[in-house]
């Protein structure tokens, strides 16, 4: 009697617990379809095929392609220097270092990784933005340091992500493989990577959904001006920027405060299609 | 620091739930500061509760008319659909000047200029002119690297109506979120402009004359100088002004001169006393 009340008490906590994270979730959703309904009704499709951003004025304008375009130029190009050097510093782990130094590689990671991105952001503003002038470049706000800065931020991410693929490869595969004559090299980069190919895949579309959604460093070193940089020393700004930059003291209900709500829905679905991706890579693995 | 106001109010608000009488002050940014330099005084005086939001001008005056608040700080004067909507409801809303914002326009010390018009400053954040060699042949053939606040700050609005007048800044404007950071930026560039309000400035930057007039007290005052603006307070009166209670005292210390006093600490121009 009493085991059976126990347990029926553990379930229910649990359930509750469980079900109260789905219940956020979907009120998450419908909280963001909701706010953003008006100005999908009433602004429709300019929002999603002009360049201009003008929400303050009066004949406003609420396009807000420059801002998804910028979000996905940076997310490639930070992706497109994160992703080797991740792939290459969990490789070392994983195939070179003694054990020491995978200890201390890791442990600087991890502490790294659990800088808060406003101190990032700081650093590379206040340290490496007027290194910039001495090379006669004016614009110290620029897409380079945006890249520079969430580089430093989704490192960690990214090795963690994929020496664990690489960890749960079975040891075998690797000895047996050093044992019939290959190169630590070949080793790694042929057998090992074939073998966990689905887990670095996941790793990479995991850090690249992390990139998108990056908002404070991205805030502080862009530089913020809504064009589309035409250079590495060009300011741009994202729809994460947009969002914390704005949301703060936007009239309430008003279209300008609904359209911020459109961006938000935006990075949600693709951040949803990330998740899904990832999933299903997963599961195609198991099987 | 945003999250740390966020923190402030809520404990504000947590603690205001149980005090009987609460005074509510939302509105302006830039009214902010020196609003919190007169709760502090006043705690120590009296035995008020008050809460006080910075939410922006639009905010404040909104919650005016909904009853949310009892004061709304105000960086500008009324809006036509404002006026509209309180002969509508059949409210009155009384102003009181609290003091001045003179927006200073700033470039770097080694750049070799010393005024400008408010012709050419239009130029540039629209985006017409973008080097400085077009201002003034003298002035260096390169970009000018031109830095605003973001949308959401009252001094944004302020540039807007009196530098842009209804023309839209260019998208190449770096918007910025803080002060602080337009003045470092135009402190190391030698080639940034940027504008602030006065009481910010440094002695690492140079401040340009506008119109061939230099931001000073005086010329704030007199309305000399033509980039500046009054700070409002608006309560509403429609039963008439309060005669004691939490909103008189409010008021009779924002004119007093300990209250002008402290409008000047934040960084801004006295309306009274000078």
């Amino acid at each position: 009697m009493y085991r059976e009340l126990k347990y029926l008490l553990n379930t229910i906590t649990i359930f509750a617990v469980a079900t109260l994270s789905i219940v956020i979730l979907t009120l998450i959703f419908i909280f963001m379809i909701s706010e953003s309904l008006p100005a999908l009704k009433s602004v429709g499709s300019e929002i999603f095929t002009s360049f201009n951003w003008y929400p303050t004025y009066d004949d406003a304008e609420y396009g807000l392609l420059t801002m998804i375009v910028d979000s996905f130029l940076l997310t490639f190009l930070t992706s497109l220097v994160v992703i080797p050097l991740g792939y290459i510093v969990s490789a070392y782990l994983y195939a070179y270092a003694n054990l020491r130094e995978k200890e201390i590689v890791r442990s600087v990671l991890d502490l790294l990784s659990g800088v808060p991105s406003v101190v990032i952001g700081s650093v590379v503003l206040i340290y490496i933005a007027p290194v910039l002038i001495t090379f006669e470049i004016w614009s110290t706000e620029n897409l380079l340091l945006t890249i520079i800065g969430l580089t430093i931020l989704s490192l960690p991410y990214v090795v963690s992500l994929t020496y664990e693929s690489f960890e749960s490869v079975d040891k075998v595969l690797f000895e047996s493989a050093l044992a019939l004559g290959s190169s630590r090299f070949s080793a790694l980069f042929i057998v090992i990577t074939r073998a966990a190919l689905p887990g670095i895949l996941n790793a990479f579309i995991l850090t690249v959904n992390r990139i998108m959604g990056e908002t404070m460093v991205v805030l502080m070193v862009s530089g913020n001006a809504n064009i589309i940089p035409k250079s590495l020393f060009d300011p741009l700004r994202t729809l994460t920027s947009a969002i914390a930059s704005e949301m703060g003291e936007v009239e309430l209900g008003s279209l300008h405060y609904s359209v911020l709500f459109v961006a938000g829905l935006i990075l949600l679905i693709i951040s949803l299609i990330l998740t899904w991706i990832s999933k299903s890579i997963q599961r195609s693995w198991k099987h | 620091m945003k999250k740390f106001w966020l923190v402030f109010m809520l404990l504000i608000m947590g603690i205001s739930i149980f005090a009987t009488e609460t005074l509510v002050i939302k509105g302006s940014n830039t009214v902010f500061p020196i609003a919190q330099l007169w709760i502090e005084e006043l705690k120590k005086q009296y035995d008020i509760r008050i809460t006080l939001e910075g939410a922006g001008s639009s905010t404040g005056i909104a919650a005016l008319f909904n009853g949310t608040a009892d004061i709304a700080n105000s960086s500008r004067w009324l809006k036509d659909k404002e006026l509209v909507r309180m002969h509508e409801e059949g409210k009155y809303f009384v102003p009181f000047i609290i003091g001045y914002d003179g927006i200073a326009i700033i470039v770097n010390k080694k750049l070799n200029i010393e005024s400008i018009s408010l012709e050419e400053l239009k130029d540039i954040y629209t985006g017409k002119i973008r080097y400085w060699a077009q201002l003034n042949p003298n002035l260096p053939k390169k970009p000018i690297v031109v830095y605003s606040r973001n949308t959401a700050s009252g001094t944004f609005e302020t540039f807007e109506n009196i530098v842009l007048k209804g023309e839209k800044m260019s998208p190449t404007v770096r918007m910025v979120e803080s002060t602080q950071l337009e003045i470092d930026s135009v402190k190391n560039n030698p080639y940034a402009i940027a504008y602030t309000g006065l009481g910010y400035v440094t002695e690492d930057v140079k401040i340009l004359k506008v119109e061939k007039v230099m931001p000073t007290k005086a010329t704030i005052l007199s309305g000399e100088y033509p980039i500046s603006r009054p700070l409002f307070m608006f309560i509403d009166a429609t039963n008439g002004l309060p005669d004691r209670g939490p909103v008189k005292i409010y008021i009779n210390f924002a004119v007093s001169k300990k209250g002008q006093e402290l409008v000047e600490k934040a960084g801004y121009i006295a309306a009274y006393g000078f």
